[in-house]
């Protein structure tokens, strides 16, 4: 019975994130095509993907923090595969023409900030878990410091601090090649 | 040491040394790690960069995000598909990228689809995998063919099919502006193709210009497939678990995709409706840009939208040329495809496509115009449940009438529909419609007006006839009765009945039809005595005269027990309707129908006082539901909300809570946590609370369902009207008056906005500053307050109606609050009369009206009088109990 009840809870969160996921992407194609009406930051778009998911028959048994929590890991995924792909597009010159934009030139910075956290938030997630999860909620899924006590069922001090030792952490990761004192 | 316990001491030793001066700082550490040069170097680093600055770490992911999805475009992947190398990118979705393909071999062009991250998750590659075979079983001209599909060696599925070139549906009609007859047939076009797919019980679910290309020759193609479903063989959608993906488009979606109801073949002759809109007024029925999807889904579910022909009218450079009565069939025709009722829409794409023959051929249409009763009705459908539900005693009052008005109204509407059936009245209406001037018929006048005034003329001329002239006289009569023009009605009906009564002698079936429609605009007019004596005339007859035509006397007893219902003649009433129950048994009727008797029986003795049969009515009429319509249908919730309501009366707050919960786990889920339903069922839940003296759980609850009125309707909405009426009550009883009367005002100014400015409702409003001015002992506010109160319900209801006896029942309490007791006492009696005619004897009110004039009585000297009503008093109390 408890196997069952397993598979269905991974059927449910696997639905639930494809939910989130392709919701995303499609208020992130909406960004894309410069509609001056879609939200901008990652945290207006997972709020929006709430409220357009709400009545969802897979998101409404979910609780509003859950769904974050869902949807974080979802616009991390959304984020990072842009990133990846812009990356990749400006490797693989000649694909694609090369103009000499300025939104395009930091666009091309961030894709590599983007991916370089993304990479450090996998490390930290092995140092302590608890970190990475509550990173990856409030940057990914715009959660307040409340909100992510409440998930990951800490008090709020505690968040603030991990989070002051987590945002430490990954800044001097991220610190362009710097050679790190061994 | 590992890693991670490593980590944990770095991170004590920076929160540790964190706060520290430099000097301090290396002493601790020093001190803390010994000779671990590494880990000082780790903590300092880390307090280095704790005091740095991060673009991407303090300024959120906002930024990057921005820069990264709005330059985003999927790269052209190199690999070949089966025999396809892919030239270019034709478009992207949520699910997956399409690019365009070429065949090296042959030459031929294709649409490449292929799914984007299919590793992500199952549930997608699964409704790629089911699009991919939709396309696969349909062959039709208007529908993009399926070529080939296949999976990549890194397992992307892909699928190839017919490349469209062509321009988006109502781009190429800005660009080519075709006549009205061309865009009909462009909308014809579309309609035959999702026939073809309803025929093989595809729906597609995502009709809209985008996914409706024209072609260079001309020729009408449907694109993706993306969301399309299978229906089961009842016609209902297979699994309802995942209809509301909501993956649709808000402006073409059908208000039942956005409450995640039942979707079906209706679903896409909802977004068939809005397209043949766009197409012929160049602008879509609602402007849904800047809201955010749940107001858009708001906006789509609550508003109607403009006729057709209106907008042509105001943005004509926009809209196709068409002739006035082209337009009034127009609107017709695309408003009875966009009904939010999906019941009420044309059953299927077939009938639609008739009406578009009819149309093109200059005939009238199988669609008939919205009737006022049906948008009545829905409007009490939409503020349900108003029956069992208020508190406030003058609320129920006035709205338990108006909504029994409305089931006369559905009533009649039957009635009027059986004299349009008679097949000579429909010849005749026939010509009407052909016949005569086009520019007539205006556009902006219902066109049943303009119908109506021809059709006396020509009534009149039909004298050789007097049968259809009889069926005609009557069928005008229930007509201008639905339009609300009670007067005309009036004397056409009474004429079509003397008509009658001339050609069938004294009694005939169709004397006691003319009967019946006679009472029933009667009842409209709240005549109930005279619609009650019609109303038995009419039975009297009909169990003579129409043995053999039960629905006959089944439509007369139905008004009967709606009238008596309305008289308060409660166990009458009861009677009837158990015999329109019992004929639906007999008929087999659905159970629904059965469950919608029960309920109106439960009504008729909850009124009665009579609760525990209520209860066990509404009981029988929830598990009717609940079998029919599963556990988690609204129909279910209402009759929990009515089970709340009868424990509350009886004040057994406690058992009222859980079920008013239980309602509000159905209503949430299906209506959504922003929606007036839930709103609704919270403000019950709220008083409940109140009533449970948890106070604040109960405020929150009712600010809750206020903030959602709010948000569904803007500020100023009859709803949140309602809903500060209920909080201002709370205030009242916390003493916080100052918060009380503010709510009253604002409560008037909306009623004053959205109604007339001596609409009933603002007549409450005031009525209820005059209890916060009593209260604060403020008599002089509250008396003058009263008086406007009573002005008011005067005007909009009638000086007998109990409203206005209840004003001067509290008028008169002010004036004798203020010692005037002679005035008072002519208030008293003049309230009192009134209240005690319409409400029970042991009623608030009643009892309210009766104490006060005891004590004015007493203080007037007059003592045997005091005595003989507290007396009275007495009495209904024994009744009572």
């Amino acid at each position: 019975m408890m196997a069952t009840h397993g598979d269905s809870e991974r059927e449910h969160l696997d639905h639930l994130f494809s939910v989130a996921y392709e919701e995303l992407r499609r208020l992130a194609a909406a960004v894309r095509r410069d509609d001056p009406a879609a939200s901008l930051s990652p945290t207006g778009l997972v709020n929006e993907a709430w409220i357009k998911l709400a009545r969802n028959p897979a998101v409404a048994q979910t609780s509003p923090l859950h769904f974050k929590r869902i949807a974080a890991r979802a616009m991390r995924q959304v984020l990072i595969e842009a990133a990846r792909r812009r990356h990749a597009s400006k490797r693989g010159a000649g694909v694609r023409a090369i103009t000499l934009d300025e939104s395009l030139d930091a666009g091309m910075e961030t894709a590599a900030d983007v991916i370089a956290l993304d990479a450090a938030i996998d490390a930290l997630a092995i140092l302590h878990p608890r970190q990475a999860q509550m990173v990856e909620a409030r940057f990914f899924g715009g959660l307040d410091i409340p909100e992510t006590a409440a998930l990951l069922g800490v008090s709020e001090a505690t968040v603030q601090r991990d989070w002051r030792a987590a945002r430490a952490w990954l800044a001097s990761e991220l610190r362009p090649a710097e050679p790190r004192p061994q | 040491m590992s890693d991670a316990a490593r980590w944990q001491r770095v991170q004590q030793l920076f929160h540790d040394a964190i706060d520290l001066d430099d000097d301090s700082r290396q002493q601790f550490l020093a001190r803390e790690c010994a000779d671990d040069h590494t880990l000082i170097d780790e903590v300092i680093a880390l307090i280095d960069s704790d005091a740095e600055s991060h673009t991407l770490l303090d300024d959120g992911v906002a930024r990057a995000a921005h820069s990264l999805l709005a330059g985003d475009s999927a790269s052209l992947p190199t690999q070949r598909f089966g025999p396809y190398r892919l030239t270019g990118l034709l478009g992207e979705g949520g699910m997956g990228v399409v690019y365009r393909g070429v065949r090296d071999d042959i030459g031929a062009e294709a649409a490449i689809k292929i799914l984007r991250d299919p590793a992500l998750s199952p549930a997608r590659r699964e409704r790629f995998r089911l699009e991919q075979q939709t396309l696969a079983r349909l062959h039709h001209p208007g529908i993009a063919q399926l070529h080939d599909a296949d999976t990549l060696p890194d397992g992307t599925p892909w699928f190839a099919m017919e490349l469209i070139e062509g321009m988006p549906l109502t781009e190429w009609c800005r660009v080519h502006r075709p006549p009205l007859a061309r865009r009909l047939y462009l909308l014809r076009k579309v309609a035959e193709a999702v026939a073809h797919a309803h025929g093989l019980a595809i729906i597609h679910r995502d009709l809209k210009p985008s996914n409706i290309l024209i072609t260079g020759e001309g020729d009408v193609k449907l694109v993706d497939f993306g969301i399309a479903k299978q229906l089961d063989a009842d016609g209902q959608s297979a699994d309802r678990t995942r209809t509301g993906l909501q993956l649709m488009t808000p402006a073409y979606a059908a208000p039942e995709q956005l409450r995640a109801d039942p979707i079906g073949v209706h679903t896409d002759i909802y977004a068939l409706g809005v397209i043949g809109y766009e197409l012929l007024t160049g602008t879509l029925p609602f402007a849904l840009e800047g809201l955010t999807p749940a107001e858009a889904a708001g906006v789509v579910l609550n508003r109607d939208p403009a006729r057709p022909s209106q907008l042509a009218r105001q943005r004509p450079a926009e809209a196709v040329h068409a002739t006035r009565s082209q337009w009034a069939d127009l609107d017709v025709l695309i408003l009875t495809a966009m009904q939010k009722d999906p019941a009420r829409r044309y059953a299927t794409v077939d009938a639609l496509l008739r009406d578009l023959s009819h149309f093109r051929e200059g005939e009238p249409l199988d669609a008939r115009p919205d009737s006022l009763g049906y948008r009545a009705a829905k409007f009490f459908r939409r503020n349900r449940p108003a029956v069992l539900t208020s508190a406030v005693v003058v609320a129920i009052l006035a709205v338990g009438t108006v909504v029994a008005g409305v089931r006369l109204a559905r009533a009649r509407d039957l009635a009027v529909a059986e004299a349009v059936r008679t097949q000579r009245i429909q010849q005749f209406m026939l010509s009407l419609f052909r016949g005569g001037d086009d520019e007539v018929l205006a556009a902006d006048s219902l066109r049943v007006s303009t119908l109506l005034e021809r059709g006396l003329r020509e009534a009149a001329t039909l004298e050789s006839e007097p049968a259809v002239q009889g069926e005609l006289l009557a069928t005008l009569g229930g007509i201008y009765q639905q339009v609300g023009e009670f007067t005309r009605a009036d004397s056409l009906l009474q004429l079509a009945l003397r008509h009658q009564f001339v050609l069938d002698g004294e009694a005939s079936p169709t004397i006691v039809r003319r009967l019946t429609a006679l009472a029933l605009l009667r009842a409209d007019q709240a005549e109930y005595a005279v619609a009650d004596s019609l109303f038995v005339q009419a039975t009297e007859m009909a169990r003579i005269v129409a043995a053999d035509q039960p629905d006959v006397l089944l439509a007369a007893q139905e008004g009967l027990g709606q009238v008596r219902y309305e008289q308060g003649r409660y166990d009458d009433a009861i009677a009837l309707f158990e015999r329109t129950l019992a004929r639906h048994r007999l008929q087999d009727s659905t159970a629904t129908a059965v469950a919608g008797d029960l309920i109106h029986l439960a009504n008729a003795h909850f009124y009665a006082g009579r609760y525990d049969t209520a209860a066990v009515l509404n009981d029988r009429a929830m598990t009717l539901y609940r079998q029919r319509l599963g556990a988690a249908h609204p129909l279910v919730a209402d009759a929990l909300i009515n089970l709340g309501a009868i424990d509350a009366q009886r004040g057994n707050y406690a058992d009222a809570e859980p079920r008013y919960r239980r309602a509000l786990e159905i209503i949430e889920p299906w209506y959504g946590p922003d929606h007036h339903a839930t709103a609704s069922a919270l403000t019950m839940l709220g008083r409940v609370l109140v009533q449970l003296e948890r106070i604040d759980e109960g405020r929150q609850t009712l600010e809750r369902a206020l903030a959602i009125q709010e948000q569904v309707h803007g500020p100023v909405h009859p709803s949140v009207a309602s809903a500060l009426n209920e909080l201002a009550t709370v205030a009242m009883n916390e003493g916080r008056y100052d918060d009380a009367e503010a709510s009253y005002r604002r409560m008037e100014a909306i009623y004053r906005t959205t109604h007339d400015s001596d609409h009933w409702l603002v007549g409450i409003a005031v009525s209820n500053q005059g209890g916060v001015a009593g209260r604060r002992g403020n008599h002089p506010l509250s008396e003058q307050r009263y008086r406007e109160a009573v002005r008011i319900f005067t005007a909009s209801q009638g000086a007998e109606h109990v409203n206005t006896g209840i004003a001067r029942v509290r008028l008169a309490r002010s004036l004798l609050r203020q010692g005037r007791f002679a005035e008072a006492l002519q208030e008293s009696e003049l309230g009192e009369a009134i209240v005690a005619r319409e409400m029970a004897a042991n009623s608030v009110w009643v009892t309210l009206a009766r104490k006060d004039m005891a004590e004015i009585l007493g203080r007037l000297g007059r003592t045997a009088d005091s005595v003989r009503i507290e007396k009275m008093l007495a009495d209904a109390e024994g009744e009572g109990t």
